[in-house]
């Protein structure tokens, strides 16, 4: 089976700092991975590496079979459309409502898919995130969570392999942050890769998903779901 | 019993017609919508883009008519005036004229009788009130050559000025100083409409890239949103082009309409003065001006746009 994302031996310096080391791993289709690490680690920067905001310094970054690290600007966005996004901060755009949202990624994407197609594969989106009867209200009459779901159903409206995810819950309480990784369990069970990038120790200690370990740009653990013991980074920070 | 194939009728045209219509709201849609909301930060560009357009097209069309007086000027600057003395005989006048016709560096020779020189007369300011003050008819008749090189016009002077059919009195008149005057006076303007027109333009385009700068940064997180959820690049950069282009054309629109408005109140206050002063200026050419201006304006609207939605995703 092919990896959907494919990490050999990047490295990604920013002047003479190294953000990230020298990292070789891969991801398969259907896996919840949390990224872990201190601040500072690398872990935005994989992931902007992965969604090629960023190009590696050194390395080969392939994302479902397109090689990122050579991908000229002009390919970009055929790249990203195969990679779902969701942030910390949400990005919603305030003057579109949630459905309309949602249907900005499918039509962007594809020009071919009418108003009504995009309406009605936007609402399944919402109401497969538990805001189905949400879908005309706009980003600020939506509560952190709610606006985080509507996030995390633009991100999949398109039926991406690869889902990332920095800090999800980083602007969630601890109930709402459990039903986001409830949410992002459900994607990665309909064969979805997600990677999350987090610093919620709890929630990943308790998921017993796979866990991958950054200090100082070095991916130095890979621990397997269902043997996440003790946290490596905690253990060197 | 076989199963029956159900082909969906028209698939083809009804992806077209969504694909156009996705483009038309992504594109024009949202780039109206926007520039409305920023109406407001749009303003200073749209001032100083309309400025600029009018005195382009003002200046355009000052050195249309400048270019063509300067061409009037040169015919008549390479025109001797060979003034035929009274009472000479037929023969004497056409042994000249036929001399002239003859002379390879003569392009033509018209003969002018007193009384189309009395006509002629009336139509320049001041000789009127000359040809009044006479009771008889002044002005003389008059074989008028045209030059074809303007430096010969001294030789052929001096080979008709002592002929037995010229006025010995007042033989022949022309003006070549007069004619590179105004090459020196035109030249002065062209330079300085140049330069005017350079400072006036750096101005304008800063004003408008800054202007349209502001606004791509006021929506930036919308630039980058769209950029994360796969938008191709045209689809990022065309709203704000349409916008520059919406600026601009409105700019060109309303300079275009000055222009023309101008041009054609000068022409039809003016009458025979303007078409002196600016001869060749007609509503043809006012339309045609306004139209250039109009399209200038949406070329460096859409141009201004173009190039600071690119530095800003460069950077």
């Amino acid at each position: 089976m092919r990896s959907i994302v494919e990490f050999i031996g990047v490295t990604r310096a920013y002047g003479s700092r190294l953000a990230l080391d020298d990292v070789h791993l891969a991801l398969e289709p259907g896996e919840l991975t949390f990224l872990v690490g201190p601040s500072g680690a690398g872990k935005t920067t994989l992931l902007k590496l992965i969604n090629r905001e960023i190009r590696p310094t050194h390395g080969e970054v392939w994302v479902d079979g397109i090689a990122a690290h050579t991908l000229k600007a002009s390919r970009v966005a055929e790249l990203r459309r195969r990679v779902g996004v969701v942030f910390q901060d949400f990005k919603l755009l305030p003057r579109l409502t949630a459905m309309e949202n949602v249907a900005l990624a499918l039509q962007v994407g594809d020009l071919r898919v009418s108003d009504d197609e995009a309406s009605e594969r936007a609402l399944d989106a919402l109401d497969a995130v538990g805001l189905g009867d949400r879908g005309r209200a706009f980003p600020h009459q939506l509560s952190g969570g709610q606006q985080q779901r509507v996030a995390v159903a633009r991100a999949v409206v398109a039926q991406p392999p690869l889902l990332i995810a920095d800090e999800p819950t980083g602007n969630l309480d601890i109930d709402t942050s459990w039903e986001m990784m409830d949410l992002f369990g459900d994607i990665a069970a309909f064969g979805t890769a997600v990677l999350i990038a987090t610093h919620n120790v709890e929630i990943v200690r308790c998921l017993q998903r796979r866990v991958l370990t950054l200090v100082q740009g070095r991916l130095v653990r890979d621990q397997p779901a269902g043997q996440t013991g003790r946290l490596a980074w905690l253990a060197s920070s | 019993m076989a199963g029956v194939v159900v082909k969906a009728r028209f698939r083809r045209r009804r992806i077209v017609r969504v694909v156009a219509a996705n483009l038309f709201r992504y594109l024009f849609q949202g780039a109206a919508r926007n520039w409305f909301r920023n109406m407001g930060s749009t303003a200073p560009a749209l001032g100083s883009m309309s400025l600029l357009l009018l005195m382009s097209g003002l200046i355009g069309l000052s050195g249309f008519a400048l270019y063509n007086l300067e061409q009037v000027e040169a015919a008549q600057a390479s025109l001797l005036h060979v003034y035929v003395r009274e009472g000479v005989a037929s023969a004497d006048v056409n042994a000249l004229w036929d001399r002239l016709a003859s002379d390879p560096r003569v392009a033509s020779v018209n003969y002018t009788t007193k009384a189309q020189a009395l006509t002629r007369a009336q139509h320049i300011p001041g000789l009127p009130q000359l040809a009044d003050a006479s009771e008889s008819n002044p002005f003389p008749a008059s074989l008028d050559v045209q030059v074809k090189n303007i430096d010969d016009i001294a030789s052929i002077d001096s080979m008709v000025r002592n002929n037995v059919a010229v006025d010995p009195s007042y033989p022949t008149s022309y003006d070549r100083g007069a004619y590179q005057r105004i090459q020196a006076v035109l030249f002065g303007v062209a330079v300085a409409g140049f330069a005017f027109l350079s400072l006036l333009g750096f101005v304008a385009v800063t004003v408008t890239v800054n202007s349209i700068r502001a606004a791509i940064h006021s929506r930036r997180d919308e630039v980058t949103i769209m950029q994360l959820v796969g938008a191709p690049r045209w689809m990022v950069r065309g709203p704000f082009v349409v916008e520059g282009a919406i600026t601009g054309g409105l700019a060109g629109a309303a300079a275009g309409l000055v222009t023309f408005g101008l041009a054609v109140a000068g022409i039809a206050a003016g009458a025979g003065t303007f078409t002196r002063f600016a001869p060749g200026v007609t509503v043809t050419v006012a339309v045609l001006a306004a139209l250039i201006v109009f399209a200038t304006g949406l070329g460096l609207g859409s141009g201004s746009s173009l190039v600071s939605i690119r530095r800003h995703l460069e950077s």
